[in-house]
């Protein structure tokens, strides 16, 4: 590397002398031998060499070329006046250092939810495979899911695959000596590891032989965060037992360290092979069942085929494998339809490098959302840094016209320019790549420990190095280029002439700079307040219920090796224990979480006059006390009893609650009392469960929603688990001691799911909505500081430059009044066309919010009008400072000016 | 003041520094000697454009250069050929030797 040169060119230098000398020396020694003089030898010695200065220079551009010689002269001599100009440098360089560390910090953010690739051998050849029709099968889990029995068979198609894996998320009660801990899992096919191309810090991993007869390999391998962080890298951790929901399974191995699975948001500390799914799942018999979809399957391509071209070649025989599958024994009897449909299905090939993530679902748009508020916020503070060097530049004007008198070219002086621009950009990113970290973590913070926190991290790596060195270097450019174009232009002789009172050509270019800024920021700030509305309206609305005393925790005991039996009666001990409890006031049962957006729900068949079937219905089953407990009012008929939990003539209920949206969508005004529903939609449903009552509407899944639902009663011995709500007296602290204690005395190793107030699950739901509200909010805050010290900036200059002006309209008998308004005319212009622009700009900018918003519109005149209406009274204010001194000029002084 | 001289060829004083160089070791005045000898007195080399070239080449990792005691008790700077200056040396001479057999096949042609 050439550049290297520079840092040891003092070396450099003093070996050149030393040589050059040696060479004078001997030449000249050598010429008097022949008889000259040693003044004439010296001068012919001199002659030969051309000029002992031109050597050196020639030499120094064979060490740094020309062009990278004169720049770290430009750089150098940058520094030294930046050093001279303190206030300027400082604002320059932390407007920099926001807008650099901001866009890095959220960069960081949508690199490693979005964009970046698996830490697995050859990520870009990974494709997710996915089910287009029906499966004609029931499934539980997040997206894209399949069966075990087609990932085996998807192996076999090696004309396009060079292996297929499967896996499947859970979680599971993992005990490494002490208490159980619900702990993440991966359940996998014995093709995951060799198909990722991961490697074992420790051990072995799994393979093909661990996945074969079910329940015959009790194995399981480690992640390497868990292992360092929960077993402290104990040596001996390979051969260890451990207790997967009270199964004794052995350690044979922990994973390379950066590998975290192939799901961003779902980071597991072990891997479990699907033959032992059984164990993993409690009461899960169908690993081989052809019709039950629960894992995502994803395909390494072989490397010359696309995902198009396998797709269509796997065609013919998926189709085949679909006519086989209907004649298997135990295909489900479906109509006609279905199976018209089922037939149809086809396979869709995605790429799939950063592997398969409902986080990245979630996050994806709202990261972008903030991504390009950062890319606003950065223009501006680019904005800034280029209106700061004109500023700068008008007052350096002398000193660069006398240097283009002096025959500095105008393509050196811009140069001059850009390494100011350059130098203070790359100050400022280190700044921010400095500060980012921090930003990272207070942001990561917003997200709910359980839901992805654990996956992000705040680290620096060098892709984000990289990323904040190209956006430093651009916004340099950026910044030092329109005043490099504006000097660069500039007409020589009239600057060196000009007097303070004569109008500067950088005016324009500044207002120019001025009104933009106005823009970004009034585009930020408008959708700062549209976020705010969306958070302060969901907030307002609630979810139906009253939150405050309500506090929830879910307990499993299948996976702690209870029975169905045993665990209703584990949770009638717990029910009584906390009602007999003084801290608590009632509390409630419910098999599917409030609020988490899960649900469970399907379509239903409803026998009223005549039969209907119904589109997705969320459907919960509850324990009487649940309505009551949250304070959830009955609009018609009667709440469950002890009556209806009775599991007498089988496991299926033979009552049910449905909300008012339910009877209003699908009953239409007639009472729906009485009325007949049932669970499924084809033909062989038989509508046998009386609906008994109505429930006013609250919200089930999130706060956004707005569903119809239907309740089942908890039937005694059917669950395997549940979610206990609890309206507790007096201190939340206490109620969770007492409840704690029941627990433990109930069952000391049962482990709680979680334990919070409802309020805190409220916010929860709305992590999404209140990083928006608060980042974008926090972006339109530093905008608006921004673009005010830039107006502040440009009206002094231009006041004053036209003191003299004003001064002698004052002279003329103008009154203050108009002197300020002639100051804050122009003030007023830019004020008026950045918010035109703006306006414009947010309107079609609406579409990119639009999905994030609740009960507003991306043109939400009210947001609009409060946005403009702030900016315009911040920004009138920053200009009448300077118009009011304007205004308090005193004529005489004002004349004698210059 | 000098004969008359061809100026020399535009690239070849890489070449000949590196073929001076691959009989030994030399300093900057020694190569200027060698070059001055060889050519006798035919070629016209400017001795200012020696010191840009050496450290070109020695930039390009085909030159090393060491400090050592010269003939004369004093201290000067050695240049020797790196294993790639020797590669790059024979590039250019069967290269120069092309041309120079190309440039000879022309005027051969023109003299029939």
């Amino acid at each position: 590397m050439r550049l290297l040169n520079w840092f040891h060119r003092g070396n450099l230098e003093r070996g050149l002398d030393r040589e050059l000398v040696y060479h004078m020396d001997r030449r000249v020694s050598d010429l008097m031998l022949s008889g000259l003089t040693e003044q004439d030898a010296r001068r012919q010695a001199r002659l030969e060499l051309g000029g002992l200065a031109q050597v050196r220079e020639e030499v120094r551009d064979v060490w740094l070329t020309r062009w990278m010689r004169d720049f770290v002269h430009d750089l150098r001599f940058s520094a030294r006046s930046f050093f001279h100009s303190p206030s300027f440098t400082v604002t320059a360089v932390v407007s920099l250092a926001l807008g650099i560390g901001a866009t890095t910090a959220i960069y960081s953010l949508v690199d490693q939810v979005i964009l970046h690739a698996l830490p697995v051998r050859q990520p870009d050849r990974l494709v997710l495979i996915d089910w287009k029709g029906d499966q004609a099968a029931n499934g539980f889990g997040s997206w894209n899911l399949m069966s075990y029995p087609i990932c085996r068979d998807l192996e076999r198609q090696d004309r396009f695959f060079d292996g297929v894996l499967c896996r499947a998320a859970t979680t599971v009660n993992l005990s490494i000596g002490g208490e159980p801990k619900a702990t993440a899992a991966e359940i996998v096919s014995g093709s995951y590891f060799s198909v990722l191309g991961v490697t074992q810090a420790a051990g072995r991993l799994i393979d093909s032989g661990d996945d074969g007869t079910s329940g015959a390999n009790p194995v399981v391998v480690l992640s390497y965060d868990f292992w360092t962080t929960q077993l402290a890298s104990a040596p001996d951790v390979v051969g260890r037992k451990v207790l997967v929901n009270q199964h004794p399974m052995t350690v044979i191995g922990v994973a390379a360290p950066e590998f975290r699975g192939i799901d961003v948001g779902e980071v597991p500390a072990l891997w479990i092979p699907a033959s032992m799914s059984g164990q993993a799942i409690p009461g899960f018999k169908n690993q081989l069942d052809r019709r039950t979809r629960w894992m995502q399957v994803l395909g390494r391509l072989k490397p010359d085929v696309t995902p198009a071209q396998a797709q269509v070649g796997l065609q013919p025989w998926f189709k085949a494998m679909l006519d086989e599958d209907t004649r298997r024994a135990g295909f489900p009897r479906i109509t006609a339809e279905r199976r018209k449909r089922f037939l149809a299905s086809t396979l869709e090939l995605t790429a799939a490098p950063q592997g398969h993530s409902p986080l990245r679902r979630r996050m994806a748009q709202p990261l972008w959302v903030l991504f390009a508020a950062t890319g606003v916020l950065l223009g501006l503070a680019c904005l800034n840094v280029a209106g700061l060097f004109l500023a700068r530049g008008s007052a350096r004007e002398r000193e660069i016209s006398t240097r283009l008198a002096l025959g500095a070219s105008r393509s050196r002086i811009g140069r001059q320019f850009l390494a100011d621009g350059i130098l203070l950009a790359l100050t400022g990113g280190l700044l921010g790549v400095v500060s980012a970290p921090l930003a990272m973590r207070t942001l990561i913070a917003f997200v709910p420990r359980d839901a992805a926190a654990n996956a992000l991290h705040s680290t620096i790596d060098s892709r984000l190095l990289l990323f904040a060195f190209a956006v430093s270097a651009a916004s340099g450019i950026l910044s030092g280029f329109v005043p490099a174009l504006q000097f660069g232009r500039g007409a020589l002789i009239s600057s060196l002439r000009e007097r303070g009172g004569a109008r500067s050509g950088g005016v324009v270019l500044r207002k120019a700079i001025v009104t933009a800024q106005i823009a970004f920021t009034l585009i930020l700030v408008i959708g700062a307040a549209l976020f705010v509305r969306t958070l302060t309206g969901l907030l307002a609305k609630g979810p139906g219920f009253a939150t405050s005393s309500l506090v929830y925790f879910g307990i499993d005991p299948i996976r702690s090796g209870y029975s169905r039996e045993e665990a209703s009666r584990l949770m009638r001990r717990i029910q009584d224990g906390i009602r007999a409890s003084r801290s608590t006031e009632a509390s409630g049962v419910a098999r599917v979480v409030l609020l988490t957006g899960g649900s469970w729900n399907n379509p239903m068949t409803i026998q009223a006059r005549e039969r209907m079937v119904t589109g997705d219905i969320n459907l919960n089953a509850v324990s009487p006390e649940f309505f009551s407990t949250l304070g959830i009012g009955m609009v018609a008929g009667r709440g469950f009893d002890e009556r209806d939990t009775r599991a007498e003539g089988g496991p299926n209920p033979r009552v049910a609650i449905v909300n008012e949206a339910f009877a209003r969508r699908y009953l239409g005004g007639r009472s729906p009392l009485g009325a007949l529903i049932c669970e499924g939609s084809g033909p062989d449903a038989k509508p046998n469960v009386e609906i008994i009552g109505v429930v006013a509407d609250f919200r089930y899944r999130g706060l956004r929603e707005q569903s119809e639902q239907a309740y089942f009663p908890i039937l005694e011995g059917t669950e395997t688990g549940g979610n206990f709500y609890v309206k507790v007296r007096g201190t939340t602290d206490a109620a969770f001691q007492s409840i704690r204690t029941v627990i433990r005395n109930a069952d000391p190793a049962l482990p709680m799911l979680y334990f919070r107030t409802m309020d805190e699950q409220v916010n929860r739901s709305l992590v999404t909505e209140r990083i928006l509200a608060a980042l974008v909010g926090g972006f339109g805050t530093l905008a608006l500081l921004l673009s005010l010290v830039g107006l502040y900036g440009v009206m002094s200059f231009v006041t004053t430059q036209r003191t003299r002006e004003i001064g002698i309209r004052l002279a003329l008998g103008a009154t203050r009044g108009s002197a300020i308004w002639m100051v804050l005319r122009d003030a007023l212009i830019m004020i008026a066309a950045g918010t035109a622009i703006a306006l414009c700009c947010a309107a079609a900018l609406g579409r990119l919010v639009e999905s994030q918003l609740f009960g507003v519109k991306p043109t939400d005149p009210l947001a609009m009008a409060a946005a403009t209406l702030l900016l315009t009274i911040a920004t009138l204010g920053a200009a009448l400072i300077p118009a009011y001194r304007a205004s308090t000029v005193n004529p005489v002084d004002a004349l004698r000016f210059d | 003041m000098p004969p008359a001289r061809f100026p020399i060829p535009q690239g070849t004083l890489d070449m000949l520094i590196l073929q001076i160089l691959s009989l030994e070791p030399a300093h900057g005045y020694g190569i200027a000697r060698r070059l001055e000898q060889i050519s006798q007195a035919v070629v016209q080399v400017n001795q200012g454009s020696l010191y840009p070239a050496l450290h070109r080449l020695e930039q390009k990792k085909w030159l090393q250069a060491e400090w050592k005691q010269s003939e004369t008790g004093r201290e000067a700077k050695f240049y020797s050929l790196t294993s790639s200056g020797r590669r790059q040396l024979a590039v250019e001479r069967s290269s120069w030797a092309r041309l120079a057999g190309a440039v000879q096949l022309i005027f051969a042609e023109g003299n029939e």
